[in-house]
Order: structure tokens, then sequence, then C-alpha cells
């Protein structure tokens, strides 16, 4: 050992020092940075000779302080428990907004909903009832069950436009997740060449791990790191990136809600179905292959009952003109039911031809009454169908709330259980920078002292007593 | 929270965290109080908003059995004073058949009397011929403008009930048929009572037939003042019925302001307390004590 080699020694405690304020600078600047993992540095000590040698005999040689490593702190498991806990809330959060916006159509209950409209409909036809050779009374009908009519419409369209928005949405998550499958494989190769030729790669794996977290949310896929620090990500089985290569997904099935039942949308890889449990893009596929589509039926369901309970009692009736009734509803679904009468005249408030009669009508009034509906359609009439309707919108979304406050707690403690892993503590980094600072200081006090040293050797060795 | 390691974000977070969902209460309760409804939407409460589709659906029934009644009552007041017009002029017929029965009278005040029973003869057949809404009282369901046919004394009319729904499970006739104001037998009657004492003098079968026709009335008047008392007493069940599910559907609709009130200021002072933890917590750092 010579004094020299003491002055190296103290260097690399120096920049060792220097390197450690650095990685405390870029922790305190990311604190606040999304998906950064905090670093640490990793040093050993080094050249420590330890097996004699005949000729030198053992003699310690100490060689410094080296760093090993700068390792990025980070749980993978409860990075996936927290991508995976996202990817719940994100399909419920997608799921609820598409029903919220339903709801919101029904406008119930109130005024301007559609129990209000058919309620009116039916004061209509007992007004009609007591005044049937009144022309006013018999336009009052027309028009009211016109109002019917666009009632159902006007929630039948919207829930059809809905379905189309939320359709749209499928697509863009899609073209969201084949951005960045592709990117992630980018990574993977940026990766792979910077750990070949030892650069440090920690910032591509934080990108990387943001990634993966956007996977996760939007499809619920899942990662795994392979050899070579690879990234290979599933979704429910079907492989989208695997080392340098992203596999592209596409939307499948029907372009409209019509078409759902039979063609429900789906995803798929090639002509693989891919299955998504979780993610944003699982909550639209549930509002697009389940719950919209049962609301259309149920409201298609409205009005057929609607259709056929006042129908059968309008076909048993006449109008003034002593003619038969015939319907007073056409069409097949919530979407295309018109009113055929187009004056009152054309009404059948009669039960017996040519009489001035309003007992038809009184029975069509009567239908308001539930149990005059189910006893002339043989199930339930329209308004007990629309309630249910109704009731299960709003059961739906309220469990989709439910559900949503609970996931969120999950989820909190899930980011909560990454950041106080992976999280930068500002206290932490600023007790390392003083720690690093003295040891800087401390390493520069060595050189000085094997200066003095030096100089006591070099410049006063001979000298004593001169 | 199990958690060893704190971290500023972690601090400011759960901060965070905290504001928000106090916040999402007092937004709660604020859209409470302002809409003043507790259900603005199916799912603040799914059975509630069903429980108040129905009680909504059964009000606008009643509002509408209250318009029926309003009509029937209406119907059966004109029925009624239009029954109590045909017996007074039944009732001066009658008198004038007792001075033409009495003798002593000289064909000519036979005649004179015989005049006024035509005369009052006509304004029977119009008095039958009342019409209610443009249509006939005492015609039964026919598709025509009069009861009686004045010339030919021919009755017009039909027995077909008029029906009125006055309540969820009862209904009531609303009409009562010529026949039984004896709109069939009057003016037939009338003239018969005017021939005979156009010849001489009312006979005891007059007298007869016109006792029956005068009872038929008087019976009639008493079974639609009946009519007309069953109707008020539904009308007063209904609309109390009415009152009753509006207050139902306010209690499942409307917020409770007193304690909504409270509630939004304990939510208030919760959220101050929030804020004043947040603030002190988020605002100290090593770097205020260090050098």
């Amino acid at each position: 050992m010579t004094g020299f080699s003491t002055l190296n020694t103290a260097v690399t405690g120096m920049s060792a020092a220097q390197r450690a304020m650095d990685i405390a600078g870029q922790n305190v600047v990311n604190a606040n940075t999304p998906g950064y993992s905090r670093q640490r540095l990793g040093l050993v000590s080094s050249g420590a000779a330890t097996s004699a040698t005949f000729h030198t005999g053992n003699r310690a040689h100490f060689g410094g302080v080296e760093v090993k490593e700068i390792t990025r702190i980070r749980d993978a498991f409860l990075e996936a428990t927290r991508a995976a806990a996202g990817a719940r809330q994100e399909a419920l959060t997608a799921e609820h907004t598409v029903l919220a916006g339903v709801e919101g159509l029904l406008a119930e209950p109130g005024d301007t909903g559609l129990q209000s409209t058919l309620d009116a409909f039916y004061s209509a036809w007992h007004d009609l009832a007591t005044n049937p050779s009144d022309t006013a009374s018999g336009s009052a009908v027309v028009q009211r069950g016109i109002a019917v009519t666009d009632q159902l419409r006007y929630v039948a369209s919207n829930i059809a436009a809905r379905w189309g928005i939320a359709h749209d949405d499928l697509d863009a998550a899609v073209d969201q997740v084949n951005r960045a499958a592709a990117e992630l494989a980018n990574l993977n190769v940026q990766i792979r060449e910077g750990n070949a030729v030892g650069r440090s790669v920690n910032e591509l794996m934080d990108r990387r791990d943001l990634l993966v977290r956007e996977l996760t949310e939007v499809v619920g896929a899942t990662a795994v790191t392979g050899g070579d620090e690879q990234v290979t990500v599933h979704v429910n089985g079907v492989t989208i990136v695997a080392g340098s290569a992203a596999q592209e997904l596409r939307v499948t099935g029907s372009l409209d809600l019509d078409g759902s039942l039979s063609d429900p949308p789906g995803l798929a890889w090639g002509a693989t179905p891919v299955s998504v449990d979780s993610g944003k893009t699982a909550g639209i596929l549930a509002a697009l292959r389940t719950d919209l589509p049962d609301l259309a039926d149920r409201l298609d369901g409205v009005a057929l009952a609607l259709r056929d309970s006042v129908n059968i009692l309008h076909n048993e009736g006449f109008t003034q003109a002593g003619d038969p009734g015939g319907d007073f509803f056409d069409g097949t679904d919530a979407m295309d039911m018109t009113v055929i009468p187009t004056s009152g005249t054309e009404l059948a408030p009669a039960l017996t031809a040519g009489t001035v009669d309003g007992s038809n009508a009184a029975r069509i009034g009567d239908l308001m009454d539930d149990r005059a509906a189910k006893d002339v359609l043989g199930s339930d009439g329209p308004s007990v169908l629309w309630r249910d309707l109704s009731a299960v919108v709003g059961v739906r979304v309220r469990s989709l709330d439910t559900a949503m406050q609970v996931q969120e707690t999950v989820l909190a403690s899930a980011e909560d259980a990454v950041q106080s892993n992976a999280g930068v503590n500002l206290d932490e980094e600023m007790t390392n920078m003083i720690l690093f600072q003295r040891a800087f200081q401390a390493s520069a006090r060595v050189i000085t002292s094997v200066d003095e040293m030096l100089d006591t050797l070099v410049n006063r060795t001979g000298t004593v007593g001169r | 929270m199990a958690v060893s390691r704190i971290t500023q974000r972690t601090l400011t977070d759960t901060a965070l965290r905290g504001l928000q969902s106090s916040l999402g209460r007092v937004q709660g309760l604020q859209e409470e109080l302002s809409s003043g409804r507790r259900i603005s939407r199916p799912s603040d409460d799914p059975s509630g908003t069903a429980s108040a589709m129905v009680f909504r659906s059964q009000r606008a029934a009643n509002v509408q059995y209250l318009r029926n009644i309003d009509a029937a009552s209406s119907r059966l007041a004109v029925i009624d004073s239009t029954l109590m017009q045909i017996s007074e002029r039944l009732r001066s017929v009658q008198a004038l058949m007792v001075q033409s029965r009495n003798g002593g009278l000289g064909q000519a005040s036979q005649d004179a009397l015989a005049t006024e029973v035509e005369a009052i003869k006509d304004a029977l057949v119009d008095t039958y011929n009342t019409r209610y809404l443009d249509r006939p009282i005492f015609g039964g369901t026919i598709d025509e403008i009069i009861a009686v046919d004045a010339s030919t004394n021919a009755y017009l009319g039909n027995d077909e009930p008029i029906t009125a729904r006055i309540s969820r499970d009862a209904v009531v006739r609303v009409d009562l048929p010529g026949t039984a104001a004896g709109a069939d037998v009057v003016p037939d009657l009338m003239d018969r009572i005017s021939a005979a004492m156009r010849s001489g003098g009312v006979t005891a079968t007059e007298f007869d037939d016109m006792d029956a026709v005068f009872s038929t009335v008087m019976e009639s008047i008493g079974d639609v003042g009946a009519r007309a008392e069953r109707i008020n007493i539904t009308r007063t069940a209904v609309d109390s019925q009415r009152l009753d599910l509006t207050t139902w559907i306010s209690e499942y609709e409307d917020v409770d302001l007193p304690e909504t009130i409270m509630n939004l200021q304990a939510q208030q002072v919760a959220y101050q307390a929030a804020l004043g933890a947040a603030a002190k917590v988020t605002q100290t750092s090593l770097a205020d004590f260090l050098k």
C-alpha cells in the first residue's frame, strides 16, 4: 500500500458521493412524476485482495468504493395489484357512464316521464268516454297517443345513440391499446440494447411500467417479465406483446344496437376472439353486449304491451259512423310506433255500432289501472313494464355506484402500497443528500491529509533539524 | 393502513382523497337541497322510485276519477232538475184534469182546458228533448239530437246505459232512460187527455195512466238523487285519497329540509376539518429545519 493509492481510494469515495447526490437529485425532482420509481445506489467496497501471496506476503489492499448498480425500488406484485385494482375501477366507471346517461333519459320519477305521458293518454280516453261525440275530446286522444309514441321513440333513439357513442369509445380504446402495445414492444428492444451496453435503463423501465398499467386499465392485460428484462403482455391468455413483437387487436361484431343481440361486439386478434374481464373495454363491452340491448328490449316490450292492450280493445269498438274500430297503434317496436287515427272521428268509443256510446273509450281509459291492463293482455301492462325498466336501470346504476366506491378504497390502498414502496420520500432524500455531502467532504479531507502526509514525506524527509 | 414507509406523495394523496369524498358528500346534499328532491333519478333510491311512480300513476288516475265525478254530477244535476220540471208540468196537467172531471163545465171551458194541456204537452216534449253536452239526456246512446219526435210522439231513445268510472273499483250509471221519465208514454197521454177534454171531459182511465206516469217520474227523482249522493260520497273518498297520494309522493321524492340542512352543516364542519388537516400536514418539510 502506498500513500498514492489512498488518493485513488479517496477519489472513488468522492465520485461515489457525487453519484449518490445525482441520484438523490433525480429522486427529488421526480418526486411527483407519475410512474417514477425511486432509485438507490448500490455501493460495494472494492479491491480487497484476500488471498495471501507467497512473494509479497499477505498485505491488505484497499481499492475504495465501487458503484455496483443503480437499482429501481419496485415491487412487481404491488404494481400488478395496483394495476388490477385500477382495471376493475375502469370497467365499473365505463359501464356506469353509459348507464347513468340512459338513466337521465327516463325522467323518472317526475311529470315529464313516460309514466305521466301514458296516464295523460288514458285520461284523454276517459274524457272522451264522458263526451263521446265531442270532436275536441277525440283529437285530444289522438294527440296524447302521438305524445306517447314520441316519448317512446325519444328514449329508444337515445338508447341507440348511446350505444353508438359507447362503440366509438371502444374503437378509441382499442386504438389506444394497439399504440401502447407497439410502444411497449419498442421499449423492450431499447431495454435489451441498453442492458447489453451497460447503460442505465431505469427510466425506460419506468416508462414501460406506465404502459403496462395503461394496458391493464384499458383491456385488463397482465404482464410477465422474462429473461433479458423483456416484458410479455397477455389478455386472458392471448399474447399481445412478446419481446419486440406487438399484435394488433380489433373490434368485431355488430356496428349498431339492433344487431348487438345476434352479433355482439367483441375484441379479436386476427380470427381469435379475445375475451376481456376487466379494464375500460370490459365495462364498455358489458354496456354494449348486455345492458343497452336489454334496455332496448324492455322498452320494446313496453311499446308492444301498449300497442296490444289498446289495439285489442279498440278493435272491439265502433266509430261514430258505425265502422269497426281497427287498430289504434301501428308498429313493431318502440322506435317505429305510430298512431293510426288522424282525427277523433276514426276513434272507436262505442261498443254498440250506430250509437253514441263511450263505454269502449272508458274501457281503454281504464287501462290506467294495472289490473285492467293485465286482464286484457294476460301479462303485465305497459305501465308495469316501464316501472320495471326504470327500477332495473336504477338498481344497476346504484350497484355500480356502490361497487365503484368500494373499488375506490381498494384502489387507494393498492396505490398507497405502491407509493410507500416505490415513492420518493423527500425527507429521506434530503437526509441522503446530507449524508453523501458529508461523505464527499470526508473523502476530500482524506486527500488533504494524504497530501499533507506526502508533503511531509517528500519535502520534509531528511531535513529534520536543518 | 399497514403501511410502514410514508412518502410526501401518499400524504397528499390521502389528504386529497379525504377532501374529495367530503366535498362529494357536500355536493350530494347541496344537490338535494337546491332541487328540493331526494330522488332526482332512479338510482338515488330504486325501490323508492318504483313506489313513487306507482303513487304518481294512482294520483293521475284519481285526478281523472274526480273529473269523471264532476262530469257525472253535473249530468245527474241536469237530469234531476229536468225531472223536477217534468213532475211540475205533470202536476199542473193533473190539476187541469181534476177541473175537467169535476163537471159543471161547459164544452167551451173544457176546450180551454184542452188548449192549456196541449201547450203543456209542447213544453213537456221540449223538456224531454233537453240536451246536455249536445246530447238528449233521455235518449240513451241513440245517434239523434232529440229523444221524442214532437210530430209523431215517437220515443226514439234506447235503454243503453251511460256509465262513468268514479273510483278504481266503482262504475256508476249517470243517465236515466227516457222510459223512466215517461218519455215514451207522456206525449201520447197528453194527446189523449186533451182529446178527452174536447169530447166532454177526462175519464178514470186517463187518471190512472197519469198516476202511473207520475209515480214513475217520482221514483226516478228518488233514484237520481240517491245516485248523486253516492257520487258525492265517492268524491270525498277519492279526493282524500288523492291528497294522501300527494303526501306519500312527497315523502318519497322530496327532501326532509331540517334533516338535510343539519346533515349539510355537519358535512361542512367535517370538510373544514379535513381542509385544516391537509393544510397543516402538507406544509411541513425537512427543508424548513435544515440550515
